[in-house]
């Protein structure tokens, strides 16, 4: 298992994806920021005008999770189809499946490392979020003030478990097609756009009684937690449940991935 | 038995989702320290064998057993290296880091890593990137890989495919040389003069089917003479009286007597004596390239 992962490490700290995904939700991250100031600068031009408070440190948890969903769970997809799709095209399975650890051992190796990268990707997240709020706030005059620790730490983990389940979708449909092209695409197409949908439908059925398996979507429970975090109204999912919901599909990806790649033909 | 076979299968079998009977009822054995050259046309099942000698692919149906283990069991793959079709890597690491994921990955020491670069002579092109190899670059990086773990079997799946002519002749040598020693090889190949080159023992596989196992020199079969005479029929009957019957086969115009070439004298003397013209004589050896074209029913030169 270590060998594994060192082996994955070693693998992936250099790859060009993740060097650019982590440029890219860095730039989301500021892009977000500075749209936001502007408007809240410019407030005749919104019709939804943003309080320049709100972009301050004390604020910038809130605002990091804002950019984290959907764009960042989208990068997080697009990561995890790549990480295993890859291994399909370049024939590298075969390779790693070969040298002696059994398939199971290889595949949690690759989930640590990319758990860990899902950290990194947090990590720039809450970086590039804190710097901003505090150019803005320096630029604006008023003293720093940072949230609580434990804030901070709950925004994190939240951040980290939401990207690491979308990862985690990911890596699963590119396991499942064997490529990472397609899996891209069904991957950020489901989450931009056929939950959602899909949602609004099994909602609006026999006037919301099937509510609650709309409740069990991913992006819905993700939204929930992220709007339990930052105290947003009209939040239905409890907390817990957005919690169990997600560890549940992280474990049910994982699950299918590893069953998938432990009995199929590798040819 | 474990001590002299390295590989065995019994009645192993590959059906591919697709319903292709890619493999038939394989019944093959490799012993310890030899080169086995694992001989078939294309599309004869030769990837889909060595693929289930890895654990790759599970049989169908059938058995094997590997460095004294069912394939893919990790106590066996770490006494394997193998190279099945083509070499894969990660295209935007350069050979060397390629190497080190593997050995950390087969649990050896990263100092092997130059050593194996060394052993392939890609030590001055290790720190390019994979994915500017050309092929014969690959392929020995391949092979390289395989003999990270110091392997007691090496498999190779057709190790010269896509090589020009002095490639070819490079990965023969070094193929040669690694199979020295303990250690054995098991090289699938097409290429009939090749396996005549560097394999001690060869199987013959057609069809899904292991149609002939033994040594290369049993293969090609005992030596003989060839003759060409007038009148043949008259020349046929008076070899026959000689020789018997099942001595002598007709072909091409020409008879082939299988007898030791030191008896070519006698036979002149004999024809000659009797009045036939003799116009060719001469000790010839099946080429393995007969046998083949004859083993696995493929037409020469298509
Ligand atoms: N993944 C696969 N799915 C379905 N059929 C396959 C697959 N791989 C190989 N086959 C089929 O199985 C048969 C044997 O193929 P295999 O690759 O084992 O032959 P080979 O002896 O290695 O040939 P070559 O010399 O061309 O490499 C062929 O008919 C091939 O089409
Ligand atoms: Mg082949």
């Amino acid at each position: 298992m270590i060998a594994t992962i060192k082996a994955e490490w070693r693998k992936n700290r250099f790859r060009p994806a993740f060097l650019i995904s982590s440029g890219l939700v860095a730039a989301v991250v500021v892009l977000v920021f500075m749209t936001n100031w502007y408007q809240a600068t410019h407030p005749g031009q919104s019709d939804r005008p943003i309080p320049l408070a709100m972009l301050f440190p004390d604020q910038f948890v809130n605002d990091v999770m804002g950019a984290g969903f959907p764009l960042g769970a989208a990068m997080a997809i697009v990561l995890g189809a790549i990480v295993a799709g890859s291994e399909y095209s370049w024939g590298t399975l075969k390779t790693l499946f070969t040298q002696g650890p059994g398939r199971l051992t290889t595949w949690s190796g690759r989930i640590v490392v990319f758990t860990a990268w899902m950290a990194i990707l947090s990590a720039i997240l809450f970086a590039v979020g804190a710097a901003c709020s505090v150019l803005i706030v320096t630029v604006n005059n008023h003293a720093i003030v940072w949230p609580a620790v434990a804030d901070i730490a709950k925004g994190f983990g939240a951040m980290w478990l939401i990207l690491t389940v979308n990862g985690m979708l990911g890596i699963a449909i590119a396991v499942l097609v064997r490529q990472s092209a397609a899996a891209i695409g069904i991957g950020v197409v489901y989450l931009l756009s056929i939950e959602i949908i899909a949602v609004r439908f099994i909602d609006g059925l026999n006037n919301g009684s099937y509510k609650w398996i709309g409740n069990l979507f991913l992006g819905q429970n993700a939204t929930a937690l992220i709007g339990h975090l930052s105290n947003a109204k009209g939040v239905t999912i409890s907390a817990e449940q957005s919690l169990i919901v997600l560890f549940a599909w992280l474990a049910a990806m994982l699950v299918i991935a590893a069953g998938l790649q432990r009995v199929r033909d590798v040819t | 038995m474990e001590n002299t076979t390295i590989v065995e299968t019994h009645g192993l079998t590959k059906r591919y989702g697709s319903g292709v009977l890619a493999v038939d009822s394989v019944a093959m054995s490799v012993r310890r320290g030899e080169v086995y050259g694992f001989l078939g046309p294309n599309g004869a099942g030769k990837t889909t064998t060595l693929r289930m000698l890895v654990g790759l692919i599970r049989p169908t149906s059938g058995t094997a057993t590997v460095a004294g283990h069912t394939p893919g069991d990790p106590h066996g793959l770490a006494r394997v290296g193998s190279l099945i079709e083509s070499s894969a890597f990660y295209p935007y690491l350069s050979g060397r880091a390629n190497l080190r994921v593997v050995a950390d990955l087969a649990g050896v020491d990263q100092k092997r890593v130059n050593e194996v670069l060394d052993v392939v002579e890609l030590s001055s092109r290790a720190h390019r990137k994979f994915g500017t190899y050309s092929t014969g670059m690959k392929q020995r990086l391949g092979v390289a890989a395989a003999l990270l773990k110091d392997p007691d079997l090496l498999i190779l799946d057709e190790p010269t495919n896509g090589l020009d002519p002095q490639g070819m002749a490079e990965m023969r040598r070094l193929i040669k040389d690694i199979g020295q020693g303990n250690r054995t090889v098991l090289l699938s190949s097409h290429l009939l003069g090749e396996v005549e080159q560097i394999c001690d023992r060869v199987g013959v596989i057609s069809n899904g089917k292991l149609v002939r196992e033994s040594t290369v020199q049993e293969l090609i079969g005992e030596e003989g003479v060839l003759v060409r005479a007038q009148p043949l029929d008259k020349a046929e009957q008076m070899l026959a009286t000689l020789f018997g019957n099942d001595a002598i086969s007709r072909q091409d115009g020409a008879l082939h007597l299988k007898v030791k070439p030191e008896q070519s004298s006698e036979i002149n003397r004999r024809l000659v004596g009797a009045g036939i013209g003799v116009s060719e004589l001469r000790p010839f050896e099946r080429s393995l390239e007969e046998v083949f074209f004859q083993l696995t029913g493929e037409r020469q030169g298509s």
